[in-house]
């Protein structure tokens, strides 16, 4: 499989029964994909984050990319001193290995259907009709294995009027609403985060109809399409926003640090600069951090002890949490706040991220030996499963490195074949 | 939503215990229910889970966000602090696959349903855990909410002007979801390893690391380089140029992502300049990161001469990647969203009012999910479940009921 060294990055330290514990026994003999093939034709991240998380958990996963120059996902990014590898390639081409074809000659798409044939999950995110212009729609597909699961990630889904619309997560942020409620009232929007958010999000639920496919394939036989639009799945996450305006004609706005359903329930700047949030969302909460404040009469119920009277008080309330942070360093708050067990943290850059015990203790930085990088650190597997928890078993792959390998031993062509394909640049 | 038959949905047969409160876990349950799983919302019998005080209320009570959130649920009320409703939980149990929870680390054990316990009554059955922290590590015992967890995992450092006070990023449950489908992976996996070795297990889903998995190569760049990433404001990236939020002549914002030199030729070809995209001036990615302030200046003066809709249509005609920064009216009017039916209006009797939801996303050709009904009201299916599913006589239910276990 890889020459890397096989790490474990989910310890399970209260978990006598799960073999993956012992250093010596890595990984179980079963993953609960062990024995399916995906086949990832996507590029940058939207869709190809469901194949991550799919070979995570024991899939095997061919990155199926163009001869010439491949994923541009191996030039966004950092650059790191492999020139086909971006920081975020190494990190979020994990556990794939890499496989060159052309699908704009027509052997490379009669080898690409010999290579379906042989898979159970297609993974793809082009702008819809791309595909069917190769010769590869839905018809050819399924007809080259009826058993086919066919994951397709667009910016605005397979349907719809906008559905020729190029779109990255960027983009389906705006549309979706998400953008719109980022900054200050009446100020600039600002970027949500992350620039990727979107292609994270709309790959969990394509992950999650896979998985669902799969389990309706075993008793039907049959495969289907899942159609995501990253937009849709940015909108999904937008709890009673689509409710109350359909309700109330209520159009939520901006909200700086704040938020509209409790008080306090922000980010607030410490003595020393830095910032903490705090997250008031019930009336315990608040009666937990008056205490914190040494001022519990705030939440009596002549004042601010009510959720609603908070919500109507906004402002004031704001400005007395503001103030308490303000006169402390940053770990006299927390502490204050965890000895009376308020809902407090830091904001954690990267560089906290990296000193912080419990990220440590969790083994959410996971450490891999890259030949002529050294160490590359990239986040470890999210969820732990305690019987099988997943592994980074290597990173984004050099291009074509598995091409020899899937022609030869899995679709059974001649050494001299590979070599003709390989001089008219097919593979 | 599909003329599916319901016994035909993947997880048909299903039955799911939900015990937890809020959004995190219980999205997970949400998500299998659409998919045909049937999901036990097991509650509190005074007050039931705080989602239903979460948001905006409605008429009845309930808030906006638990009448979209619990849908397709059944509201079963039991009291676990009460050793008579461990008891009948226990029952459950035996018949459940799936239990999705949400309390502090310790809380299950207190009450005598440790996993343990949960795993010897019912080996098959899969667990999924979600809290601020996970189940490990020195910060498990302490209190979780998506804002922590937004905090904690690196992306609230992250959203606002540079040097600015830090926002929202754009949603306060953001995390909640993120971890919800990160659990609802882990479970469906885990029943693919079930129905393989009859084995239950338990997922371990902490708030704050499904946020951090989503930051893309924020660690391998601050371990191999020391960069500390830092506010980005409207229209800052790292990797591509111009990429941000620009105001149009009408007080609208669009969004513009040129990730690669193909999709700013296409820009320029948009706004009538196609000499910008040369190589003598900003062909490459390399030269507009260089140039950041000209090249966001000149797409911010240009978006500044047109109204939104028409920057919206010159960039779709030559495919540039643009976008309306939509508010939730614009959503309500927008063709894109009517066309996938994304906004379903749901009537129930009970409510006297149409609620409208974001319908079922994915969408599978051959088994897509459904709205079945909104979030229950409080203990609305108890007797149901305790007679039908445990089979339990009319004197032993409103025996519970008296004791208020119930």
């Amino acid at each position: 499989m890889s020459d890397q060294t096989v790490q474990d990055n989910t310890p399970l330290p209260d978990d006598p029964e799960s073999a993956a514990n012992s250093e010596a026994n890595p990984e179980p003999a079963r993953l609960p994909l062990t024995g399916i093939r995906v086949i990832d034709l996507g590029t940058f991240l939207a869709g190809p984050h469901a194949a991550s998380v799919l070979g995570e958990f024991g899939a095997e996963v061919l990155k199926v990319e163009h001869p010439i120059a491949g994923d541009p996902m191996r030039r966004f990014g950092t650059p790191t001193k492999r020139h086909d590898a971006t920081l975020v390639w190494l990190s979020e081409a994990r556990n794939r290995k890499s496989v060159t074809l052309d699908l704009h000659q027509p052997e490379g798409v009669q080898l690409f259907l010999r290579l379906i044939g042989k898979s159970d999950v297609l993974i793809e995110n082009f702008r819809p009709g791309t595909m069917e212009a190769w010769g590869l729609g839905w018809p050819e597909l399924s007809a080259a294995n009826p058993r086919l699961i066919y994951l397709r990630v667009s910016g605005y889904g397979q349907t719809g009027p906008y559905r020729h619309r190029s779109g990255f997560a960027h983009i389906a942020h705006a549309f979706g609403g998400l953008s719109y409620l980022a900054g200050f009232p009446g100020e600039t929007p600002v970027l949500p985060g992350t620039v990727p958010l979107g292609d994270y999000f709309s790959s969990l639920y394509g992950a999650i109809g896979i998985l669902m496919a799969l389990r309706h394939r075993d008793k039907s036989g049959r495969g289907q399409i899942i159609d995501v639009g990253i937009y849709e799945a940015v909108f999904r996450q937008l709890d009673e926003i689509a409710a109350s305006y359909g309700l109330l004609g209520k159009v939520r706005e901006r909200e700086g640090s704040g938020s509209f359903v409790a008080v306090p329930h922000g980010h607030f700047r410490t003595q020393d600069d830095k910032w903490i949030a705090i997250a008031c969302t019930t009336d315990k909460m608040f009666e937990r951090l008056a205490e914190a404040m040494e001022r519990p009469e705030l939440a009596s119920s002549a004042l601010y002890g009510e959720q609603r009277k908070r919500l109507a008080a906004r402002n004031e309330v704001n400005q007395i949490v503001t103030e308490w942070v303000g006169s402390l360093p940053r770990t006299t708050v927390l502490n204050r706040c965890l000895d009376k067990e308020v809902p407090v943290g830091k904001l954690n850059s990267i560089a906290d991220i990296f000193e912080d015990e419990h990220f440590q203790a969790r083994g959410n930085l996971v450490t891999l030996e890259e030949p002529g990088l050294g160490e590359v650190v990239v986040p470890g597997v999210t969820p732990t499963l305690s019987m099988t928890p997943g592994r980074v078993h290597n990173l984004g792959p050099a291009l074509g490195n598995a091409t020899y390998e899937v022609m030869r031993e899995l679709l059974g062509l001649a050494a001299d074949d590979i070599k003709r394909l390989r001089q008219r640049k097919i593979i | 939503m599909s003329t599916v038959d319901e016994t035909e949905l993947p997880l048909a047969g299903i039955l799911v215990i939900d015990v937890a409160t809020v959004i995190a876990a219980p999205y997970c349950a949400g998500i299998l229910g659409e998919f045909g799983a049937e999901v036990l919302k097991v509650e509190h019998p005074v007050g039931g889970d705080i989602c239903r005080r979460y948001g905006t209320p409605t008429a009845r009570g309930d808030t906006l966000a638990w009448l979209s959130e619990a849908r397709n649920k059944k509201s079963v009320t039991i009291d676990l602090h009460r050793p008579d409703g461990v008891a009948v939980f226990k029952r459950l149990i035996e018949k459940a696959d799936v239990l999705c929870e949400n309390f502090r680390p310790g809380t299950l054990e207190k009450w005598g349903l440790s996993w343990e316990t949960l795993h010897q009554i019912n080996p098959g059955l899969i667990m999924l855990r979600v809290t601020g922290y996970g189940q490990t590590g020195p910060y498990k015992d302490r209190p979780g909410f998506a804002r922590i967890a937004h905090a904690v995992g690196g992306i609230a450092y992250l959203s606002g002007m540079p040097k600015g006070t830090p926002v929202t990023p754009g949603s306060t449950t953001l995390g909640d979801y993120l971890t919800g489908l990160y659990g609802c992976l882990g479970v469906l996996m885990a029943l693919r390893y079930r129905e393989q070795t009859g084995i239950g297990q338990y997922i371990d889903a902490a708030l704050y690391e499904s946020v951090f998995r989503c930051t893309d190569e924020l660690a391998p760049a601050y371990a191999m380089y020391g960069v500390v990433r830092e506010r980005h404001g409207p229209t800052h990236n790292d990797f591509a140029c111009p990429y941000g939020h620009f105001p149009t002549k009408d007080g609208k914002w669009i969004a513009i992502a040129c990730a690669t030199d193909k999709l700013f030729v296409r820009l320029a070809e948009a706004m009538g300049r196609p000499e910008l995209a040369s190589s003598g001036l900003y062909g490459e990615q390399k030269t507009r990161l260089e140039n950041r302030h000209d090249v966001n200046e000149i797409v911010r003066d240009w978006c500044g001469s047109l109204t939104r809709e028409e920057i919206l249509q010159r960039c779709f005609a030559t495919g540039a990647p643009a976008g309306p920064l939509n508010n939730i009216a614009d959503i309500f009017g927008d063709r894109q969203f009517h066309a996938r039916r994304n906004l379903v209006a749901i009537d129930e009797q009970d409510l006297g009012e149409t609620i409208v939801v974001p319908s079922v996303i994915p969408r599978l050709s051959e088994t897509p999910g459904k709205i079945r009904h909104l979030g229950p009201k409080l203990g609305q299916h108890t007797e149901e479940i305790l007679e039908g599913l445990l089979g339990m006589g009319k004197e032993e239910i409103s025996g519970l009921k008296k004791k208020r276990v119930i």
